[in-house]
């Protein structure tokens, strides 16, 4: 599994810039990044190098954040190969509340993160689908 | 028409009558109520110090905090069983304000409403549609069993449900509503909207407004949409008191004539309580005389306004307050409903999610009235997914729903985003302007 953090966002011009240049001050590593837009505020999900150290950063200088864990899944940089795993998890009836890719890989193969509510389930299915998963320690 | 007498006396009439009651009723209060007795011990007043109207300043006042130190009936003055009907208004905080009537109090109530609606141009021919909330509310059983009382006919309708008020207006031939001010306007565009046009289409030509202030804009943009023959009122009250029927505009509309053989007016400095000659602007205290169940002596109302004592073109000699002109107090009109910042403030505070801090705007959408509430969200575990946070919105809304009995919007922000406070806090942005 990979921690991710949630950062609690107003949707407003400058918020996100906020976040990151206090990251960067924290010699934080970004390598994945999402938002999902709502009128009046958004969720800021991030994949960094130093989880535990980004939110003791980001909470003391008043932000709301939290670290969850999500699956992240090796793909072959290949076409359809994101379709193909999609059904997978499909016809194992699993629910996706959300999915990014990461940003920079260098010369490795591309990863998603998903968030799911059976994660067991989640794993069970993709290592029977022989998908690859990353863990933290991978990246 | 004027409906009673005493609305037309010579000023030494009606302060003969005002004096009488005045004696009666601060002898009553001693007597009858404890923490009336005790205040006036405290403040050093015997009933027989009250000889002359003038005398009433040595009285102390009545504050609604009150109600709520005494809630919810230490301010009667009879036993529950001789009482024939409650009502309720938002108190200050959580529980609500209490009053009650006896059927002499009922009767006397409603006799005054039936002179206000008369001075607003009731008949009895009248078709009275009220548009006001029904519920523990006075506003509408009082406009309710006054209009009765004049013997016009009555549609409890009640508010909201604009396609239904419609049709009762084309199919029963409404001739009168009762409303908020707003509420009117936002139901005179709607049927505008629908391609009639109120002036042919409907027999509607008087309206009877209370509930929240009108303003001269107000009255103005009434007339471009129900037409330039609607007669316009507006009328002054509240549960404390008895309900409507404290004052009400004439067709003159030069002021509200207050019924003052049943209320003294005062108007006060609001900082030292001091009393203000007439024509100046200050706050409204009223005095309520001859009430048996819920007697009230100086009360301080909160709302600023100034009075006049000179006769009025329409015959009538009772003195009259000005439109109000804002609050002594932090109170908001919301959609005709009074809201106390105190009141949201408790909601909130029992919610661990968010913070302590708050700010209300209000703003006026289509004619209806909308408020925004933003929180700081300070509760992590949130964030899992929007889902929760929507969810600790709804949260919010219902538990302020529950306690204002309005909907209010609400807005999550981020933590230390709203600005912070030394001394007074200003919570409250109110972006009416004039009312539209």
């Amino acid at each position: 599994m990979i921690r991710q953090l949630s950062v609690f966002v107003e949707n407003r011009p400058g918020s996100l810039m906020e976040i990151t240049s206090l990251l960067s001050e924290a010699h934080v590593n970004i390598r994945a990044v999402a938002t999902f837009d709502t009128p009046e505020f958004g969720i800021l999900r991030l994949v960094v190098d130093k989880p535990a150290e980004a939110k003791g950063y980001l909470t003391e200088r008043g932000y709301v954040v939290s670290i969850h864990e999500v699956m992240g899944v090796e793909l072959e940089d290949k076409k359809g190969n994101l379709n193909q795993m999609l059904a997978i998890l499909a016809e194992g009836e699993l629910n996706i509340n959300y999915i990014y890719s990461f940003v920079i890989r260098e010369e490795k193969a591309p990863v998603m993160v998903f968030n799911t509510d059976d994660y067991k389930k989640a794993a069970q299915i993709l290592k029977g689908a022989d998908v690859k998963i990353v863990e933290e320690s991978d990246l | 028409m004027i409906w009673a007498k005493e609305e037309t006396l010579p000023r030494v009439e009606i302060e003969a009558i005002q004096l009488e009651r005045l004696k009666e009723t601060v002898h009553y209060i001693y007597e009858r109520v404890e923490p009336y007795r005790r205040k006036m011990d405290e403040a050093g007043v015997k009933p027989e110090d009250i000889e002359s109207l003038d005398d009433l300043k040595k009285m102390p006042f009545t504050y609604k905090s009150d109600f709520r130190d005494h809630y919810p009936m230490g301010l009667f003055a009879v036993d529950k069983k001789e009482l024939v009907r409650f009502h309720a208004s938002s108190g200050t905080t959580g529980k609500p304000t209490v009053v009650g009537y006896t059927q002499n109090d009922l009767d006397m109530w409603l006799n005054n409403v039936a002179r206000i609606a008369c001075m607003g141009g009731a008949t009895p021919e009248d078709v009275a549609q009220i548009a006001f909330g029904y519920g523990t509310f006075t506003g509408a059983l009082g406009l309710h069993g006054g209009l009765e009382k004049l013997g016009a006919s009555v549609i409890p309708m009640s508010s909201g449900n604009t396609k239904k008020q419609i049709m009762f207006m084309q199919d029963i031939g409404t001739t009168l509503l009762v409303a908020t001010p707003s509420y009117a306007l936002h139901l005179g565009e709607e049927i505008r909207a629908r391609g009639l046009d109120p002036e042919k289409d409907l027999n509607v030509h008087i309206g009877l407004f209370g509930g929240e202030g009108m303003t001269e804009p107000m009255r103005d943009e009434m007339h471009k949409v129900w037409g330039e023959g609607f007669l316009c009122t507006q009328n002054y009250g509240m549960s404390e008191l008895c309900g409507p029927g404290v004052a009400g505009e004439c067709e003159k509309l030069c002021g509200m004539h207050i019924n003052e053989d049943w209320f003294i007016a005062e108007v006060i400095n609001p900082e030292t309580g001091e009393r203000l000659p007439a024509g100046e602007r200050g706050e409204l205290v009223i005095t309520c005389l001859g009430k048996e169940a819920l007697p009230l002596v100086r009360y301080r109302t909160g709302d600023l306004t100034r009075l006049f004592y000179e006769p009025c073109e329409c015959g009538r000699t009772t003195a009259r307050m000005e439109n109000l002109s804002g609050r002594a107090d932090d109170m908001l009109v919301i959609r005709g409903v009074n809201v106390f910042p105190t009141q949201i403030e408790e909601v909130l505070l029992q919610i661990p999610e968010i913070g302590p801090h708050y700010e209300i705007v209000v703003e006026r959408k289509n004619r209806l009235d909308v408020m925004t509430i933003s929180v700081e969200l300070v509760d992590d575990r949130l964030l899992d997914s929007y889902g929760k946070l929507s969810e600790l919105e709804q949260r919010i809304a219902k538990g302020l729903k529950a306690q204002l009995g309005l909907a209010t919007r609400i807005k999550l922000v981020a933590p230390h985003s709203l600005q912070r406070f030394e001394g007074k806090a200003k919570r409250v942005t109110d972006l009416r302007k004039d009312g539209l």
